[in-house]
């Protein structure tokens, strides 16, 4: 007795609820749905460590797991040149110092007939597909007050193959700042034009084969002889591989992340879909309440101004109020908001008509107890559970109307939204969608409106006394 | 109350719901910044120079009523724009088009067609594929077809429009090639129509799969409608003595159980129009279907404000009707909707 007085009564009540709800099986699926979808939107930084807008790899890289169904020829995935390594011929003399994986700081001196310092990366290339694209960069801060003259340049060699000059050797002269000209990069015209006049491939094809092999970038400081103590500082030093494969659902045209744009996306389609059916239900509540419960005139004119707005199609008026009002995310929810509040007042209405006539309102009328006071303690907590199934039902009208809205390029313009991911696949894709890009945001968008819907039915069974089953 | 009462009734509603539609339209393009913005920005056009011209342009696009005798403008009030607005919208006169100069109404013909084609073509095949489902649905109710049926219902009717027309692009256009991935007719087409066969035959290729989104979001609706309606039906007592005469089974489905069950199915088509509407302005727009719903979405990039107020206000109107049509109806053929 003592135990169970301790367990406040809402709690039992919530929980006695929350069994009944589970043990219906579409509800259970449902919860199950909006968890996931509610751990997505909560957890969104600690899924992705990318933003929806940032870019990530290439344009329309098709998912990794791709290989696992097509088999790996033909894709690559964004791979990197690994740790320098320092070499050197005899009769330098070579002290290096804060080496890290792209960066040293070397004091060089040569005597007699001079020699070469190569500062080499590897990478063993393990996809059946060439890149995309590659850049490859190189920083070097010269430091020389006596103005020696000595020469640099870089290499990329597929080792056993073919070695190419990809920064032509250049004079070094005074304390100056250097790196590659052209730039070391597959999508620069002038890079391009150095290697391949009138190819069919890009560089990155041309260097790379679409096979495993084992490649070197190499810097070569080559120093005539008698230089003394030129302090070089090389940073930077790094060739990047940008393959054609992305993560888990692959980039769109931008190079952004799909599956971040994905997750992000849920926290805005919840948001629109509660704040949205939270606006609507508050004011359905008052109409519903104030045309119940008064009667005669306020009913009529309550009524009829509902009715009329029931009428008025939904996605021209939103439409019509993005282009003239404005598009902003809270502009929108507050449009759903207000405009999607008629059906829940009409069924608030018609359950305060039937609770008024009920003997216990009576009863309270005739101790004394005013308008409020019955509103407030006698007739709400009798369409509470009403409350419950339309907000089930109406998030995901609020979600796909703002999908709808967004698809057609008329949403928030700073914000990416499953239906922004939509319309801008379509808007992208022109002849050849990417499929990748469109079926993580579409499929999303007909899952959380499922769960809610189903949520929506349980909750409708356990309160509607009309629908309980006979157990 | 009787027939006549509810007709009077519904109809002077119809009215109050009509200038509602126009006192909105109004107020949304009259008092919101959009507008005002676009003509602001005609004006401020440096190579209008000839104050003639400035005149004209604001008496056509009613800055200014007319021009006292030191030239200074009479600004139009609110209260005279919205009376010849009004008489504008009764008249059906929308003005001319802010991108092409013709008038909205001219322009408006041929996509009216368009809209027109898809959505009779959608609402039909999604009547009958749905009232078909439905009364097999409530026949084997309980059965794996019935929940079978509900199930992929449900599935079609909560994927939204945008995304099933572009996978229908992606699978039927781009992978198979079946059909063309959007427009009404190919665009070579300017230069000479082929003869009558092609002609069918092509523009039936390019409806296909806008309809068939449009009407695999419609025809979930009404199979469950027509369940619903059809399940309580077969329970009543004319069922059992049609049974009992030994009538076939089909006769007894559609003419006894269906003829009765089919006003709310009826009904709710006409009233779902509004819904049907906001779907053909995606499904036009994914497929580049030269209807109503794309030019309202045309027009908002063209900042066409008069093709704009117009299409609202042909949508708006559309939707009353079928509401009136409904009503009148159902009031006709339900002696029991009279006494409400």
């Amino acid at each position: 007795m003592s135990q169970t007085s301790r367990v406040p009564f809402w709690v039992v009540r919530l929980r006695k609820f929350a069994v009944a709800l589970l043990s219906n099986r579409l509800a259970a699926v449902g919860v199950f749905l909006l968890a996931l979808f509610v751990v997505m939107a909560t957890a969104a930084p600690l899924l992705t460590p990318y933003t929806p807008g940032s870019q990530v790899s290439g344009a329309f890289n098709a998912p990794t797991w791709i290989t696992a169904v097509k088999g790996p020829a033909g894709y690559s995935q964004n791979i990197q040149f690994a740790s320098l390594t320092v070499n050197s011929s005899a009769g330098l003399t070579v002290s290096q110092s804060n080496q890290t994986a792209q960066s040293v700081d070397l004091q060089l001196s040569s005597q007699g007939q001079g020699g070469t310092i190569n500062l080499a990366e590897t990478l063993l290339y393990p996809y059946q597909g060439a890149p995309k694209n590659f850049v490859g960069s190189a920083t070097l801060v010269v430091s020389d007050p006596q103005n020696q003259s000595f020469t640099v340049a870089a290499f990329l060699e597929r080792v056993g193959e073919k070695t190419w000059v990809v920064w032509d050797p250049t004079v070094v002269n005074g304390t100056r700042l250097y790196s590659p000209r052209p730039e070391i990069r597959s999508d620069s015209l002038s890079f391009n034009q150095k290697f391949l006049r009138d190819s069919p491939f890009t560089t990155a094809q041309y260097f790379f084969a679409p096979r495993p092999a084992t490649y070197h970038y190499t810097l070569q400081i080559t120093l005539p002889p008698a230089i003394t103590n030129v302090h070089i500082t090389v940073s930077k030093f790094s060739m990047v591989l940008l393959g054609n494969t992305w993560g888990i659902f692959g980039t769109d045209d931008q190079g952004h992340d799909i599956f971040t744009q994905l997750v992000y996306g849920a926290r805005l389609s919840l948001e629109v879909g509660l704040i949205a059916t939270g606006i609507g239900i508050g004011v359905g509540l008052l109409v519903g309440l104030m045309a119940g419960y008064l009667g005669k005139v306020v009913d009529e004119v309550l009524m009829r101004f509902t009715d009329m707005l029931l009428v008025i199609p939904g996605l021209p008026l939103l439409i019509v109020l993005v282009a003239t009002v404005g598009s902003n995310l809270i502009y929108i929810i507050l449009y759903l908001g207000f405009f999607g509040w008629m059906g829940f007042a009409r069924v608030v209405r018609s359950q305060v008509l039937s609770l008024r006539e009920r003997p216990f309102i009576e009863a309270a009328k005739a101790s004394g107890a005013g308008t409020g006071y019955i509103t407030v303690r006698h007739i709400f907590p009798n369409i509470v559970s009403l409350t419950y199934v339309s907000l089930a039902l109406s998030v995901p009208a609020a979600i796909v109307s703002e999908a709808a809205l967004s698809f057609l390029g008329l949403g928030d313009p700073t914000v990416v939204t499953w239906g922004s991911m939509l319309g801008n696949a379509q808007a992208a894709g022109g002849a050849s969608l990417a499929w990748w890009w469109i079926i993580p945001p579409g499929i999303s968008i007909a899952l959380i409106s499922l769960s809610f819907i189903l949520l929506g039915y349980a909750m409708d069974e356990l309160f509607n006394p009309r629908l309980r089953r006979r157990r | 109350m009787g027939l006549r009462g509810y007709l009077l009734k519904r109809i002077i509603n119809t009215f109050i719901l009509l200038l509602f539609v126009i006192v909105l339209n109004f107020a949304i393009f009259e008092l919101l910044p959009g507008e005002q913005g676009a003509i602001a920005n005609l004006f401020g056009n440096p190579k209008i120079q000839d104050p003639k011209i400035i005149q004209n342009l604001e008496i056509r696009y009613g800055v200014c009523k007319g021009f006292d005798s030191l030239g200074h403008c009479i600004p139009t009030s609110v209260w005279d724009k919205f009376v010849s607005y009004f008489y504008n919208m009764l008249t059906l006169q929308f003005g001319n088009s802010l991108k092409t100069n013709h008038p909205v109404i001219a322009d408006m013909n041929v996509r009216l067609l368009n809209t027109l084609t898809l959505l009779g073509v959608a609402t039909a095949l999604s009547l009958i594929i749905g009232i078909m489902l439905g009364v097999l649905s409530a026949y084997k109710r309980g059965s794996s077809v019935d929940s079978g049926l509900v199930t992929v219902s449900l599935t079609t009717y909560s994927l939204p429009t945008f995304f099933m027309g572009l996978l229908f692009i992606l699978v039927f256009a781009q992978n198979l090639g079946w059909f063309p991935s959007g427009l009404v007719e190919p665009s070579k087409w300017i230069l000479g129509r082929p003869d009558i066969g092609t002609f069918i035959l092509v523009r039936l290729q390019h409806l296909f799969l806008p309809a068939l989104t449009l009407t695999l979001f419609f025809y979930g609706g009404h199979l469950l409608l027509t369940r619903a309606t059809m399940t309580e039906a077969l329970t009543e007592d004319y069922i059992t003595t049609a049974r009992a005469k030994g009538l076939p089974e089909r006769t007894v489905l559609f003419k006894h159980a269906l003829k009765n069950a089919s006003l709310p199915i009826v009904t709710n088509a006409a009233l779902s129009f509004g819904t049907i509407l906001s779907g053909a302005i995606i499904t036009e727009t994914v497929f580049a279907w030269d209807g109503l719903g794309r030019w309202l979405y045309q027009a908002i990039g063209w900042k066409d404000f008069p093709v704009l107020q117009a299409m609202f206000f042909i949508i708006a109107l559309c939707v009353i009707a079928a509401n009136l049509i409904s009503d009148v109806v159902y009031g006709m053929l339900d002696p029991r909707i009279r006494y409400e």
